[in-house]
């Protein structure tokens, strides 16, 4: 049986994260997750936005989301993407909550003849396959099994904080030590490796525009997975996925180190564990950092 | 009682047979002339106890001694109606504190016993002071909330109560307050005033005589049976009474000391205080133009926590400047206010009023305040900042000022007073005194204390004007509050039977005095009827013994009625002292200041405890074993020396313990005669003296320091060293630490050598 | 309650300053609740970057420096964690707060906010916004570089050729004409909408 969620890829599925999407797309059906994707979407504004447009306009993006993803008649939308879920949950909210912000979104809204009324819920797909599928339904998956395969559960921030603690959130997990992704591992049946780089911030948009201010957080991130010997990095977001995988160098550069540690999503695991095709559904392929090693322990 | 009959009851539980020679223990009593000596597995039990009261009942025993555990424990079991039960350690201090089956061990046992049995020689059990009629009346002095509460909760426990207040109305400074500072859920809003409300009750009740334009002009008497004179527009009537609850309350600091504050330099500089007037149900308008005030910043500490005026925080003043932001903000939503604190003080449910002003937009501002100009700029120092900074555009400036005790009646004047009556003020504990900052580590250096100004005697006239001895004020612990100990006594004043509450105490808000006046009422009712039946009050609540004094032998020394911490004893106008029993702690301070020996209860005297002291076996100079004697009090440390027993710390068996009521009460005369009878040593261990005494008397511990530092020249002319007597301060904590100072003390003395006295 | 920014006339401190952020920032409503306990500049991933950490920035509100706040680079080198957000005893929204911050000192024209990496990064960013309605990774990173001028964006671009290359080979960077959704116009009149309000709101 199956559940349909209207899905918002994000920007980032068109380019720097198709990997995220395209693997997710292939282990949906296998997890009984019908998605549907959300009409002629546009961006959430992620952490940018907000300094050159203001905190109403950046809300507006979501909005129109939203008010888009409410007449395709689903309750609930799916993002994969961390900042799509922290902008759209948090405009969710805050027409929801805050007193007088749905009626001026609205107005903005009626400026193109839309309108949203705050019933959707908004989640993470991890929340999804926590909550909805469940982790025996993701075992019951594995064909494959990633064998003696080490990996550090890279979270980061926005996946879980500050939502994944409320009730809104989902409660899936706590935004200081979440679990999820160690699950997801487990249940791949690869092992999580102790990680307490877990929920560090790889400097975000920051690292974008000026990465010499945030090489160091990076460097944290991947010292920590080498000295935990993990074999692999993997991450539910795409900024972090990005980030840490595209900057190693940078990161060697600056600072003397020799790292090459492949960084991965936790969906491209399950892709690659479910017996699917490794690069055309797992997406390997799309890792500029040999990912190889997933493909060599599966099954073994 | 007719005739003594002695009786020893060993116990072999616990360990003790296992650790002693129980036969042996019985040789020890024979050989000090017990009548008999029973032994038992387990005395506490019922057949054990039922062993014992056998005897009593058949009169075959009038001093049963329980040779088994500490006598801080099995009280109850132990106690016998009509008999003196006498305990010997055998337990805590002998057999779990040094090892079994060891020579010295049972030394040490047989000695308990034989101290046992010397005290049962010279102690008898106490005939109560119940003489003449006892008042159970409670006399309240102020009018104001803290006064008006005591009234109330006298009359609602069947007291009668006289209600004092110097002012025409009764009510007090907090009659004034628009609003109060909330004391019940959710603490977040000012609430009503509830004075009018208690006036009213006060008023309508049956059991309070409500005395307005009156002050208290003599106390003469004792709990129970205090006389007091009360003067109401120059006509003095009396009263008898059985306690007095003192609820003075508290005046503002002087405002026009803070000139550096701005005061005076504009008329919208006011003082907390003062906002309370222009305080109304819409916004408040200034005083200079009448204009709204739309910005208003409160200086905290106004004068508060600085040497210069009042060294000590108020406690209240962070509060009451929230409650004035909240309410000046709810009448006019306009308004900004701005609370600018050092440390900002929000004790208890005061924290959900504090975030209740910063839902409202009240802005909290972190600095210190150095100047208010006559423009309203006031200028900050914040130290996060690094900066000085000013703050210019207020419409109001509000200095919040803090709490003066009213320890004296200010309206009134001065009395002259001799230096003695001024003793207990001044001298006893400094008031004036540093006090130490608290909670660091050993080996972490504490900042230094705060310096705090000259001690200075109060202005204005007595409260109660007592007609002590000791002098005609209320003793004040620190800064002119009237309290002797906050922590471990309070409300107790160093007036028996008389009970400080609310501001005058310590500063508070309403919420804390409400039930400060309830806490200092009970005390009060506790201290008529423990006084009715001839018993001691705290800390010897229950004690039936009181001092005797045998005038034929006094020298009219005058050290007793001096130094009792309570001002219990009086002169007679032939100089002869006048013990005043029902405001006697029970202490025994003057026993041990008397030079002649002539002060003594009938259970506790010098010679008993010079008694125990000397039947303890010295052994001969060639067995080099010494002797050290420890006087140990029974508050602190003879408990601490229980606990290192009950945690199995061991210490040196050389050493005999005598437990004392206080250290005030030991002699000069028993460590000397101990040293001539062959003790190689003397410990006096108590509470720590000085201005953060630990003392449970107060100043027993601190006069016993005094007196030990001049038994030097004693010892001089005995030609022995001044190391062999010391005093120690334990406190009850110190169970780890007290074996070690002892098992040093007994280095010393082997270091120092035997006493060349032994076998004199 | 909305206000205009209360005019300081050469002020280096502005009584008004604090209630009006207080009022009119993005959850500033929740700064009030601020016991400058430090949590927030504890718990900064990038603390060491900003000219004054959030603890400070706050205190600095309230001691009415308007015009220090607003040059300060605090709020544009916020990385968005979330951290401090999650851990404030008191529940202040911190990335909110200096999020909008850094939009009100955009707003007023403030040079140092204008030329900060990270406005110039949010301009391109939004450009493609409303031009395409998505982020075309390509471009928008095209125009960031360009924001500092050719020479400076030949530099950029140069450096990042590695990084280009290899999501090329993988495909991950979007080649050809930019996706565009259908709704463009109707998002933009949205966007011109919700200025609109924010500016009226902010009384501009």
């Amino acid at each position: 049986m199956s559940k349909k969620y209207t899905y918002y890829p994000g920007c980032s599925s068109e380019g720097s994260g198709s990997h995220l999407d395209i693997s997710l797309r292939a282990i949906a059906p296998k997890l009984g997750v019908e998605l549907e994707d959300l009409n002629d979407w546009n961006c959430c504004g992620a952490s940018v936005t907000h300094v050159e447009a203001g905190a109403l306009p950046t809300a507006a993006l979501s909005a129109r989301n939203l008010a888009n993803a409410q007449k395709q008649g689903n309750a609930e939308v799916v993002t994969s993407c961390a900042a799509c879920y922290l902008k759209t949950h948090q405009t969710n909210e805050k027409v929801r909550d805050k007193p007088g912000f749905k009626d001026k979104i609205n107005e903005a809204l009626g400026a193109a003849g839309m309108s949203y009324d705050g019933e959707l819920h908004v989640r993470h797909a991890c929340e999804v396959i926590v909550n909805d599928v469940g982790l025996d339904k993701v075992r019951e998956q594995v064909t494959k099994p990633l064998t003696g395969l080490k990996v550090a559960p890279y979270v980061g921030c926005q996946t879980v904080r500050p939502f994944a603690g409320t009730d809104r959130g989902g409660e899936y997990d706590t935004y200081d030590d979440p679990e999820f992704l160690d699950d997801f591992i487990e249940a791949c049946g690869a092992e999580a490796v102790e990680y307490d780089a877990k929920t560090a911030c790889c400097g975000g948009a920051v690292s974008l525009m000026s990465p010499d201010k945030t090489l160091g957080l990076m460097k944290k991130i991947l010292d920590e997975a080498k000295e935990k010997q993990a074999d692999v990095i993997a991450t539910p977001c795409p900024l972090c996925q990005q980030n840490v995988e595209m900057y190693q160098a940078q990161v060697n550069e600056k600072f003397g180190t020799d790292h090459n540690i492949p960084v991965v999503f936790y969906s491209q695991l399950m892709a690659v564990a479910f017996g699917m095709d490794p690069d055309k559904d797992g997406c390997l392929d799309r890792n500029t950092i040999s990912a190889d090693v997933v493909k060599q322990k599966a099954g073994g | 009682m007719s005739e003594r009959k002695i009786g020893v009851y060993t116990c072999g539980g616990c360990g003790i047979a296992d650790a002693l020679d129980m036969d042996q223990l019985e040789a020890a009593a024979k050989e000090q002339k017990a009548g008999f000596c029973k032994s038992h597995d387990c005395l506490c039990s019922d057949e054990g106890v039922a062993l014992i009261a056998a005897d009593v009942a058949a009169g075959e025993v009038t001093h049963p001694i329980v040779a088994a555990c500490s006598p801080r424990v099995m009280e109850d079991k132990f106690r016998f109606d009509g008999v003196e039960t006498i305990r010997a350690n055998l337990r805590e201090m002998v057999v779990w504190s040094h090892p079994a089956n060891d020579e010295d061990t049972q030394m040490l046992g047989d000695d308990q016993v034989r101290m046992a049995i010397a005290q049962a020689k010279k102690s008898m059990p106490p005939e109560p002071w119940t003489e003449g009629a006892f008042s159970e009346t409670v006399l309240v002095v102020g009018g104001g909330y803290v006064g008006l509460t005591a009234a109330l909760e006298a009359a609602a426990a069947g007291h009668q109560a006289i209600l004092v207040e110097r002012s025409d109305a009764l009510g007090g400074m907090s009659a004034k307050w628009s609003k109060v500072m909330p004391h019940l859920p959710p603490y977040r809003d000012p609430q009503e005033n509830p004075v009018a409300g208690l006036i009213a009750k006060v008023e309508a009740s049956d059991k309070i005589t409500v005395m307005t334009d009156t002050i208290v002009t003599k106390t003469n008497g004792m709990p129970g049976k205090f006389e007091v004179e009360l003067t109401r527009a120059g006509t003095p009537s009396a009263e008898t009474v059985g306690a007095i609850v003192v609820a003075t309350g508290w005046r503002p600091y002087d405002a026009t000391k803070l000139g550096h504050l701005g005061y005076g330099a504009s008329p919208d500089v006011v003082t907390n205080v003062e906002l309370e007037g222009l305080l109304g149900d819409g916004p408040v308008a200034r005083k200079s133009d009448g204009k709204a005030v739309k910005t208003v910043a409160f200086v905290q500490c106004a004068g508060s926590r600085d040497p210069a005026h009042l060294p000590y925080c108020s406690s209240v003043c962070c509060g009451t400047s929230i409650k004035h932001a909240i309410q000046m903000v709810d009448a006019d939503p306009e308004v900004m206010a701005y609370i600018i604190f050092d440390e900002l003080r929000t004790p208890g449910t005061a924290e959900e009023f504090y975030r209740s002003a910063q839902e409202k937009g009240v802005i909290f501002v972190k600095g210190k305040v150095e100047k208010v100009d006559g423009d309203l700029t006031v200028t900050y120092h914040d130290a996060l900042l690094g900066d000085d900074i000013p703050m210019a555009g207020l419409d109001m400036v509000v200095l919040a000022t803090g709490m003066v005790p009213n320890s004296t009646n200010v309206e009134a004047p001065a009395l002259e007073l001799e230096d003695e009556k001024l003793v207990p003020l001044k001298d006893d504990i400094n008031p004036a005194a540093p006090i130490a900052v608290a909670g660091y580590k050993e080996g972490v250096d504490a900042p230094e204390a705060p310096a705090r100004p000259e001690p200075s005697m109060p202005e204005g006239a007595p409260i109660l004007n007592l007609q002590y001895r000791q002098g005609p004020h209320i003793p004040m612990l620190a800064d002119g509050f009237a309290d002797s100990h906050y922590i471990c006594f309070p409300y107790e004043t160093r007036r028996s039977g008389i009970y400080t509450c609310g501001p005058v105490r310590r500063p508070m808000d309403m919420g804390e005095a409400g039930q400060d006046a309830a806490g200092a009422v009970l005390k009060a009712i506790q201290a008529i009827r423990n006084v009715k039946q001839g018993k001691g009050l705290h800390p010897r609540s229950g004690d039936l013994s009181y001092p005797k004094i045998d005038l034929n032998a006094c020298t009219k020394c005058r050290r007793c009625t001096v130094e009792c911490p309570f001002g219990a004893i009086d002169e007679r106008e032939d100089d002869y002292p006048q013990v005043n029993p029902s405001r006697c702690r029970r202490c025994g301070t003057c026993m041990g200041a008397c030079p002649v020996r002539t002060i003594s209860f009938d259970n506790y005297s010098v010679a008993m405890i010079n008694d125990m002291a000397k039947a303890v076996e010295i052994p001969d100079e060639f067995d080099e074993k010494p002797r050290v004697l420890i006087l140990a009090c029974r508050n602190d440390a003879y408990p601490a020396l229980d606990m290192a027993g009950i945690q199995r710390e061991t210490y040196s068996a050389m050493v005999r313990v005598i437990p004392v009521r206080c250290l005030g009460s030991v002699s000069m005369l028993n460590a000397s005669d101990a040293l001539s009878t062959g003790y190689d040593g003397v410990i006096l261990m108590g509470c720590k003296s000085g201005d953060d005494y630990q003392c449970h008397f107060v100043k027993g511990s601190g006069l016993a320091t005094e007196r030990m530092g001049k038994i030097e020249e004693t010892l001089k002319s005995m030609m022995l060293e001044k190391e062999r007597v010391q005093t120690m301060e334990v406190s009850i904590a110190d169970s780890k630490k007290v074996g070690k100072l002892i098992d040093d003390f007994v280095a010393t003395i082997d270091e120092i050598g035997l006493n060349p006295f032994k076998g004199f | 309650m909305t206000a205009p920014l209360p005019e300081s006339n050469g002020k280096k401190y502005d009584l008004g300053f604090a209630r009006w952020v207080y009022e009119n920032v993005d959850g500033g409503d929740k700064l009030s609740m601020c016991m400058q306990c430090g949590a927030c500049s504890g718990s900064c991933p990038i603390g060491t970057e900003m000219d004054h950490g959030p603890r400070k920035l706050f205190m600095m509100i309230r001691a009415g420096m308007k015009e220090d706040v607003l040059k300060s680079n605090t709020m544009f080198n916020c990385t968005s964690c979330y951290n401090c957000v999650v851990r404030c005893p008191r529940k202040v929204p911190v990335t909110y707060i200096l999020q909008d911050l850094g939009r009100v000192a955009q707003r007023l024209g403030y040079a140092e906010a204008k030329e900060t990496d990270n406005a110039r990064f949010a301009k391109a960013f939004f450009w493609s916004t409303r031009k395409f309605g998505r982020t075309d990774e390509r471009l928008f990173s095209a125009k960031y570089y360009l924001s500092f001028g050719v020479g400076e964006a030949i530099k950029m671009a140069k450096a990042n050729m590695p990084v280009a290359r290899s999501l090329m080979k993988a495909k991950r960077m979007h080649l050809g004409m930019p996706h565009k959704i259908k709704g463009v116009k109707e998002l933009n009149a949205i966007l011109d909408k919700a200025e609109e309000i924010e500016k009226r709101e902010q009384g501009v």
